[in-house]
C-alpha cells in the first residue's frame, strides 16, 4: 500500500457515508442552478441581433424547457 | 455468440438499406460539387443552418457500436448509462453554446487548437494538435473495426468487407463535399437513427403491454437475479432498484459510481467534450452566424434528452422479453429478431449504419482539419492560398481513408486480450481532461502563461498514463500493489485526477512566471472589445 492507495481508501470511504438522497439533491439542485443563470442571461445573449421577432428566436426558452426535462428525469430516477 | 439478424433481413429489408446508403451519397456528392475553398471544405463555408448542425451533433456523439453497446450495457447495468447522454451532455451543451461556442466563433478560428496558439504559444498547439490527430486518426481504425466486427457478429456480414466498403463509402462524400457533406448528411443519419431506434421502443413496449408491464417484468427479473446472485457473488450488474436508477452508489461494481458520473463525466469530461472536442465544435464555428453556432447547440441538447429513450430503454425492454443473455450485447440484435418485421429490420440496420457513418465522417473531416490548418498551414506553407489548402484537405482526407483502413487491418491481428486494443479505446480519456482544464483556465484567468500551459498539459497527461499503467494487473501485481481504483474501467476518475493536476500546475507555474503579453489577453473572457476583433 502506498500514500496513494490510503489517500484512495479514505476518498472511497468518505464518498460511500453520502446517503443517495443528498447525491440525487445535489445532480438536481445543479441543474435548478444552472437553469436560474439560464433564465437570467441578459437579452442580448439569447436572441439574434436586433432581438427576437418569433417567440422560437428565443434560446432561452429551449435551454430552459432542455434542463427542466433533465430536472424531471434526475427527480424521478 | 451474437445473434445473426441477417438471417431475418428479407428483400424490402435490403431496399430500405441501399434506399439509405443512395440517398446519403447522392446528398454528400450534390453538396461536394459546390466546393471551391478551404473555408468551403472545413467549415461548410459558413454558411451551415443550426437546425442541420443541432442535428449533426447528435448523430456524430452516438456511434455504430452505441447503438447496440448502449443497450447492452443497460441490459447489464440498468439506466445509469443513460447518464452519459443526459447529464453527460445536456448541461454542458447549454453551457457552451451561451459561453464558449461564441468565443470560439468571434475569434475566427477553424480548430480548438488554433485558438490555443493565440491564448497561449505555438507549442500548446502543437502538442493538443498531435494529441487530436492521434486520437482521430486512431479512433477511426476503431471504429471500423469495431463496426465491422459488431456487423459481422449481428448481420453475418464480412468482416474484411465491412470495414473496406465503409471506407469507401463515408470517405467517398467527405473527401467531396467536406464539412457541409458530414452536416447534411448527418442531418439525415440522425433522423434515420432516431426512426430506427424508436420503432424498437415502441413495438417493445405494445409487445409487454405498456410501461406497467415493463416494471412488473424487471421486478421478476431482479428478483431472480437476486436469487441468482447469492451463489456468485463475482456479478457485475445491478439489481434491485438500481436497474431503473440514474445515480448508483459509490461502492457499486458497475461502470457507473455517482462519484465518477457527477465529478468525472458532468464536471471534466463532458464539458471537455462539448466544448473543447475539434470533431463537435467545428460545425458550430461553420454556422451562418454566432446566433445560429449557439442555437444549434441549444437544438442539440433538446434532441439529447430523447436519446437514452430510444437507445437505452430497449436494453431494459430486452430484459424483460429476453432475461438470460449471457452478453448484453446481443440484447438489441435480438429484441430486433424478435419484434421487427421483415422490412423494419432494414430500417434498424439503416439505424446502425447512420449512426456508424456520421460518427467516421466527422472524425475524418477533423482530422483532415487538423492536418492542414495545424500542420500544414502552420509549419510548412503559411501563405497558402484557400483553394490550394482545399486540395491539401482532400488530399489528407484520402491519406486518412487508408490509414484507418490499414490501421484496422493492424488490429485485427492484434487480441483483445493484448491491451493495444483497449489503449486506443481510452486514448482520448488520456488528454481530454488535461486539455479541458487549459483551455478553461486560459479562457477565464489572465494570469495563465503559455510555458506554465505546456508544462501543465505534459504533466496531466502523463498522470493519466501513468494512472492508467499503474491500474493493469500485470503492473500492480508485479509491485506487490492493490489496484488503485476498484471499479471496473475507471476512465471517469482518470479525468478527474488529470485535470487537478493540470490545474494545479497551470495556476502554480503561471503565478511563478511573468506577465502575459497584451495581445493574449484578447482570447480571455473580459480581454477586448468587439470591434478589435477580439473574442470577448
Amino acid at each position: 500500500m502506498t500514500p496513494l492507495h490510503y489517500f484512495g481508501e479514505f476518498l472511497r470511504q468518505t464518498l460511500q457515508t453520502v446517503p443517495l438522497l443528498a447525491v440525487k439533491i445535489l445532480f438536481v439542485a445543479s441543474l435548478v442552478a444552472l437553469l436560474v443563470w439560464v433564465l437570467r442571461l441578459p437579452q442580448s445573449a439569447t436572441t439574434p441581433p436586433g432581438g427576437a421577432k418569433r417567440w422560437d428566436e428565443n434560446l432561452k426558452i429551449g435551454a430552459a424547457v432542455a434542463l427542466a426535462i433533465q430536472i424531471l428525469i434526475y427527480s424521478l430516477l | 455468440m451474437l445473434f445473426a439478424a441477417t438471417n431475418l433481413l428479407t428483400l424490402p429489408d435490403y431496399a430500405v438499406i441501399g434506399l439509405y446508403l443512395i440517398s446519403t451519397i447522392a446528398v454528400g456528392i450534390a453538396i461536394g460539387t459546390r466546393m471551391k475553398t478551404g473555408t468551403d471544405f472545413f467549415l461548410g463555408g459558413r454558411r451551415l443552418p443550426w437546425w442541420a448542425i443541432g442535428m449533426s451533433l447528435v448523430a456524430t456523439d452516438i456511434g455504430g457500436t452505441d447503438i447496440i453497446g448502449v443497450g447492452g450495457a443497460a441490459y447489464s447495468y440498468g439506466m445509469a448509462v443513460a447518464n452519459f447522454e443526459w447529464i453527460g451532455c445536456v448541461p454542458a451543451m447549454i453551457v457552451g453554446a451561451f459561453v464558449f461556442i461564441p468565443f470560439f466563433y468571434r475569434a475566427g478560428v477553424y480548430t480548438i487548437p488554433e485558438f490555443l496558439e493565440r491564448r497561449y504559444n505555438a507549442g500548446v498547439r502543437s502538442v493538443m494538435a498531435a494529441c487530436w490527430l492521434l486520437f482521430m486518426a486512431c479512433n477511426l481504425g476503431i471504429m471500423l473495426l469495431a463496426s465491422a466486427k459488431m456487423m459481422s457478429a449481428v448481420f453475418g456480414w464480412n468482416e474484411v468487407a465491412c470495414i473496406i466498403a465503409t471506407a469507401i463509402l463515408v470517405g467517398g462524400y467527405t473527401f467531396v463535399g467536406g464539412l457541409a457533406a458530414v452536416v447534411y448528411t448527418d442531418m439525415i443519419q440522425c433522423a434515420v437513427m432516431i426512426a430506427g431506434c424508436l420503432l424498437i421502443l415502441v413495438l417493445g413496449l405494445v409487445e409487454l403491454g405498456g410501461v406497467g408491464e415493463l416494471k412488473a417484468r424487471l421486478a421478476e427479473a431482479d428478483a431472480r437475479q437476486a436469487l441468482a446472485s447469492q451463489s456468485n457473488t463475482d456479478t457485475a450488474e445491478v439489481t434491485g432498484t438500481q436497474r431503473t436508477s440514474l445515480i448508483l452508489p459509490a461502492d457499486t461494481q458497475s461502470p457507473f459510481p455517482w462519484p465518477g458520473i457527477y465529478f468525472g463525466l458532468a464536471l471534466i469530461l463532458s464539458p471537455a467534450y462539448w466544448i473543447g472536442n475539434q470533431a463537435i465544435v467545428q460545425r458550430s464555428l461553420g454556422a451562418r452566424s454566432e446566433f445560429e453556432a449557439r442555437a444549434s447547440y441549444i437544438w442539440g441538447a433538446l434532441l439529447k434528452n430523447i436519446i437514452p429513450l430510444i437507445v437505452a430503454v430497449p436494453g431494459l425492454i430486452a430484459v424483460a422479453l429476453l432475461p438470460d443473455l449471457k452478453d448484453g450485447d446481443a440484447a438489441i440484435p435480438n429484441l430486433v429478431g424478435v419484434l421487427l418485421p421483415a422490412g423494419l429490420r432494414g430500417l434498424f440496420v439503416a439505424a446502425f449504419l447512420a449512426a456508424l457513418m456520421s460518427s467516421i465522417d466527422s472524425y475524418l473531416n477533423s482530422a483532415a482539419t487538423i492536418v492542414s490548418n495545424d500542420l500544414y498551414k502552420r509549419f510548412f506553407d503559411p501563405k497558402v492560398t484557400d483553394q490550394r489548402l482545399l486540395t491539401v484537405g482532400r488530399i489528407t482526407t484520402l491519406a486518412l481513408v487508408a490509414w484507418a483502413v490499414g490501421f484496422a487491418f493492424l488490429l485485427t491481428s492484434t487480441s483483445e486480450q493484448s491491451g493495444i486494443y483497449a489503449i486506443f479505446q481510452t486514448l482520448m480519456a488520456f488528454f481530454q481532461g488535461p486539455a479541458f482544464a487549459i483551455l478553461l483556465i486560459g479562457i477565464l484567468w489572465r494570469r495563465a502563461t503559455g510555458n506554465a500551459a505546456l508544462i501543465a498539459l505534459l504533466c496531466g497527461i502523463g498522470t493519466s498514463i501513468s494512472l492508467y499503467v499503474l491500474n493493469q494487473p500485470a503492473v500492480y501485481e508485479a509491485l506487490g500493489w492493490e489496484p488503485l481504483f476498484k471499479i471496473q474501467e475507471p476512465f471517469l476518475y482518470f479525468s478527474i485526477w488529470a485535470f487537478a493536476v493540470t490545474a494545479v500546475v497551470l495556476v502554480v507555474l503561471s503565478l511563478l512566471g511573468g506577465p502575459v503579453p497584451n495581445e493574449k489577453l484578447r482570447y480571455v473572457f473580459g480581454g477586448h472589445s468587439k470591434t478589435e476583433g477580439a473574442a470577448t
